[in-house]
């Protein structure tokens, strides 16, 4: 059936009127709300500036920060020489490793929390940077693909001998020709395990540390507008964070284009 | 250590072999490169040769016998720790690395001060002739160019012994050629003591100072490209170099007859029967205006100064013939001619 000229700007307009409507009207009405001023008419950054007043933002903030920082990179270092490995010389253990890696997927929280916590020495219960592992545990089933991807998409294999016969150590391997040939893939698995550690709840409220997430629960009880301004706030982190990582895979899929 | 000495390495390979549970992929391989000397190994895909590389190379582990290179035993010397200049098949550049970068790679992995690395990066980019490519990336490059930066590579690490598995294999034939030339030329200039692997014979015979030939697993042969094509040791080694003509004939008291002609069979098996008789192209004469016709022209290939006569015998059997084109301008697709051997020693086998 051929679509007519009229029909496709219908659908097109019907989405866009849809979109709207859903999407973008509530985020723009909050926005607004967010700036109206208490109880009174007119617009000020009043809720804005009560939230950076309150108690913990920026602490908590940072804890965030820090922990999705740190699980990030220890992801990272812990998952970029594994898959070399795996790729390389352990295809048998490949699919026993895809597996473990699924498992938090499935895993309800709960148990994953309380169970993981129990296993952790005594020194790392009492801290908060035990998140940290949890925070990498959550983001396996994401890195995983995306680090094997990307090794599959390069001549492992031959760049690693290469370099080895050169006189190259294992480790100067891996930082020198492996990583920079896959920068896209782990540019990704690092925001993806940053993202994912900066929005975690469950977990950190379960095991009660404090975080931006689960300070943003609490204070958002307190104040009405103060809630909406901090909702507002959130989404435009998540829409810069995303934007970076689009802007960096974008790169990257250039790169292979070049590449080949 | 001065180039000299890296220059004039040995290499042995002493009974080497390799085994994947019943497979034999290298069986008991024995071989000694002199210094400076080039050595192809020759054979069909599966035959060993490539693995024979990657042991001497330190990425594959023998499964028994013993690598010296200048009478120390390498087998336990880590790839890293070889000193061995490697150029692989595909094209192994590292793509985050420009052409200068990628030759100094060797050099940084073993903490060579940057002056020196610097001097030496521009004498490997002048003996494979690309300075003016020094700050372009491997992606920039064709696939001859990209191979001669990885020759470069290799040879900037002043590596005892030069490896090249099957180097030339991805390019199109007339770079595959340009390259072979200037790899040999490369090679004699340094002196360096060089294994070659490849299945293409013609590049081992050109570019070989002696040539193994090989077949599942083991050395048949290893002998200088004449004596390997005028007197093959083995039925292997005489049909897998070059073109050899198999013609049906009978064993009796050490002779067969090939049209009409006595011919004494070299080496050949006790016993009267069936036999082939193994002879090149270029020692079938066609003789047209026979009496006595005995083939027919299937085809007749130019190449240049010689041609190239598809027979066929009255028994189906298909025989060559390689003659100079100017004899050869009467012979058209079906005309009678009579074959004739030049030789008066034969090679022969029963299968």
């Amino acid at each position: 059936m051929r679509i007519s000229s009229l029909q496709k700007w219908s659908i097109i307009i019907f989405a866009s009127l849809l979109g709207f409507t859903l999407f973008i009207l509530p985020v723009i009405a909050s926005s607004i709300y967010s700036f109206q001023k208490p109880g009174g008419k007119g617009y000020s950054f009043t809720s804005y500036t009560w939230l950076l007043h309150q108690e913990g933002f920026f602490a908590s903030m940072g804890t965030s920060l820090k922990l999705a920082v740190l699980a990030g990179i220890l992801n990272i270092s812990l998952m970029v020489p594994t898959m070399v490995y795996l790729n390389l010389k352990g295809q048998k253990f490949k699919s026993l490793v895809d597996f473990i890696c699924i498992l938090p997927l499935v895993i309800p929280v709960v148990s994953l929390a309380i169970g993981a916590q129990n296993a952790m020495p005594s020194f790392l219960q009492n801290s908060q940077y035990e998140l940290v592992f949890f925070f990498v545990i959550i983001g396996l089933p994401f890195t995983y693909r995306t680090i094997d991807t990307s090794l599959q998409a390069i001549s492992l294999k031959t760049l690693v001998e290469a370099s080895r016969s050169l006189g190259a150590s294992w480790i100067r391997t891996i930082i020198r020709v492996i990583v920079p040939a896959i920068r896209g893939g782990i540019t990704g698995a690092l925001f993806l395990t940053f993202a994912l550690s900066i929005g975690e709840y469950t977990i950190t409220s379960l095991l009660h540390w404090e975080t931006f997430p689960t300070w943003t629960v609490v204070a958002s009880q307190q104040n009405i507008l103060g809630a909406i301004a901090l909702s507002v706030f959130s989404f435009v982190g998540a829409i810069a964070l995303l934007s970076i990582i689009a802007l960096f895979s974008k790169k990257s899929a250039r790169q292979v284009e070049v590449n080949e | 250590m001065s180039k000299k000495d890296r220059a004039s390495s040995t290499l042995e390979l002493r009974g080497l072999s390799r085994h994947f549970g019943p497979v034999k992929a290298l069986d008991g391989l024995d071989l000694v490169v002199a210094p400076g000397e080039l050595v192809a190994l020759l054979g069909p895909s599966g035959c060993g040769k490539t693995t024979a590389l990657r042991i001497v190379a330190g990425l594959e582990v023998a499964t028994s016998g013993d690598l010296m290179v200048n009478g120390t035993r390498y087998n336990d010397v880590g790839a890293n720790a070889r000193d061995m200049g490697m150029v692989f098949q595909s094209y192994s550049l590292f793509p985050n690395l420009n052409v200068s970068e990628n030759i100094e790679y060797g050099l940084r992995a073993r903490k060579i001060d940057s002056a020196t690395r610097a001097k030496r990066v521009a004498k490997m980019l002048e003996l494979v002739d690309l300075e003016n490519k020094a700050k372009s990336f491997p992606h920039q490059l064709s696939g001859g160019q990209q191979q001669r930066v990885a020759l470069a590579r290799a040879l900037a690490i002043e590596p005892r012994v030069l490896l090249l598995d099957e180097p030339l294999s991805a390019l199109d034939a007339q770079v595959r050629g340009q390259i072979r030339e200037e790899i040999r030329r490369i090679q004699l200039e340094l002196g360096i003591t060089t294994l070659f692997v490849t299945h293409d014979q013609e590049e081992a015979m050109t570019i070989a100072d002696r040539v193994g030939v090989m077949s599942q697993g083991k050395l048949e042969q290893i002998d200088i490209p004449d004596v390997l094509y005028n007197h093959p040791a083995t039925n292997f080694v005489a049909s897998f170099v070059g073109v050899m003509n198999k013609i049906p004939s009978h064993l009796i008291d050490g002779h067969v007859e090939v049209f009409g002609k006595r011919l004494k069979a070299i080496r050949s098996e006790q016993g009267v029967g069936k036999a082939y008789a193994l002879i090149r192209p270029e020692s079938i004469k066609t003789k047209t205006n026979s009496t006595n016709p005995n083939a027919k022209v299937l085809t007749r290939s130019f190449l240049g100064a010689s041609s190239n006569i598809v027979c066929q015998l009255s028994d189906g059997t298909i025989v060559q013939s390689l003659m100079t084109s100017s004899a050869s301008g009467d012979l058209h697709p079906g005309s009678s001619v009579e074959l004739e051997v030049a030789i008066s020693e034969v090679l022969t086998t029963h299968d």
